[in-house]
């Protein structure tokens, strides 16, 4: 069970390698940062909206 | 660049016209500059590593950041390219204040990257000189605000406004100007170089600080809305909008790679040039208290270390256990990542305030 667990692990971290989600299962410190980032982004675009229309 | 490119567009298709609105142009500027970085990003830091181009700590600091010697720093280059080419893209080329903001923050990004350069690839510690660092930021800041200063033909371009008072602006006059403009512009800029000591601690701040900036230049520079709210009405400044989405922009995406633990460090070369850019807009605005009160982070960590200073040389005593201020709160006991979400709740705060004063008055 264990082993299976780390092969998921290590093909999930191959997966999304260079997506920089590769630490979900790493425990990435930065990763809540990026994930502020990603909505500030959405907000921006959202706010966009308000012109392009 | 692209600006001309859609008006000839729009004579043909109306659809093009939706451009010439300085609002969407910013967010397009904002989104630019975040595609930008994250695209040359991964490659510059890359790069950086294989020159090892790392950052060295200072031996005296806290204990816990000597595991970040090595990382690779100069990572303003990345934000500098990323606005320079962002503004040139979305921007009026025509503006006089875009060139004159864009020709500072790129000077003073020469400066840090003469420091830089010579303290990581040349190995001397020292770098550039304080006195020869303060002597080109004075010659570059001097040289900007004398243009903005004679160019001005309006009283309200140089008069100091005090925020919370309508009728309140203090007459300045060419030389006062060019001297209160010298304190915000080298000040801020060397304010923000001192609180790059931390994972994403500058360069969040930076980013609220110009995204507030940029809805002061928006509304100085329209006319209705700056007779609205009491706030002196510049001609151009409008387009400065542009110009500070990009530094959001470039500044979001740089702290992607500069969160904690951060992959790249900015250096000098951002730090200085980040700093002289919210500083020359928040002039060309006449808006330099309220920069004061938004950017009090960086001008609280300055003080810090004034004090500490001071209080050593005069009494023999450290005032805080270390500065600038973010490592005595680390040498307290705060986690690093802890002291840096603190200070970002802090200036959102302060941004918030300082947003404020455009109706509190």
């Amino acid at each position: 069970m264990a082993i299976r667990k780390a092969h998921d692990v290590k093909i999930w971290a191959r997966l999304t390698r260079g997506a920089g989600l590769s630490t979900v299962c790493g425990g990435d410190q930065n990763l809540h940062v990026r994930f502020w980032i990603i909505t500030m982004t959405l907000v921006l675009f959202g706010l966009s909206t308000l012109k392009l229309r | 660049m692209l600006l001309e490119l859609f008006e000839w567009l729009g004579k043909d298709m109306r659809l093009f016209n939706v451009f010439s609105y300085i609002t969407l142009r910013t967010v397009m500027s904002a989104m630019t500059a975040l595609v930008i970085s994250f695209v040359i990003g991964p490659w510059m830091i890359r790069k950086l590593t294989s020159l090892k181009i790392g950052q060295s700590v200072r031996d005296d600091g806290p204990q816990s950041h000597l595991i970040k010697a090595g990382t690779p720093t100069m990572g303003g280059a990345l934000i500098l390219t990323a606005v320079v080419v962002t503004t040139l893209l979305w921007a009026d080329l025509s503006n006089r204040y875009v060139w004159t903001c864009l020709v500072t923050t790129i000077g003073f990004g020469v400066i840090g990257w003469i420091d830089d350069y010579r303290k990581v690839v040349h190995k001397n510690s020292k770098g550039l000189s304080a006195k020869s660092k303060f002597f080109w930021q004075t010659v570059i800041a001097a040289t900007a605000l004398s243009y903005l200063a004679f160019r001005a033909n309006l009283p309200q371009q140089t008069d100091l406004i005090v925020p919370f008072f309508k009728t309140v602006a203090i007459p300045l006059g060419a030389v006062g100007f060019i001297i209160l403009g010298w304190f915000v512009v080298v000040g801020f800029s060397n304010a923000v170089n001192l609180t790059d000591g931390l994972d994403g601690l500058a360069i969040m701040p930076t980013v609220m600080v110009a995204s507030a900036l940029a809805i002061f230049a928006y509304v100085a520079g329209h006319k209705v809305f700056s007779t609205y709210l009491g706030v002196p009405y510049i001609a151009g400044a409008g387009e400065l909008a542009v110009f500070c989405g990009a530094i959001a922009g470039a500044g979001l995406a740089f702290l992607w790679f500069n969160a904690y633990p951060a992959e790249v460090f900015m250096g000098d070369v951002g730090a200085l040039a980040l700093g002289a850019a919210l500083g020359l807009v928040a002039v060309v605005c006449r808006q330099e208290i309220v920069l004061i009160i938004m950017g009090g982070v960086f001008v609280v960590e300055t003080l810090s270390v004034m004090i500490q200073v001071a209080s050593f040389k005069l009494t023999g005593k450290r005032v805080f256990r270390m500065a600038p201020l973010h490592h005595h709160y680390e040498l307290k006991g705060w986690k690093e990542n802890q002291v840096v979400v603190r200070f970002w709740i802090i200036t959102m705060m302060l941004v918030l305030f300082g947003l404020s004063t455009l109706k509190l008055r």
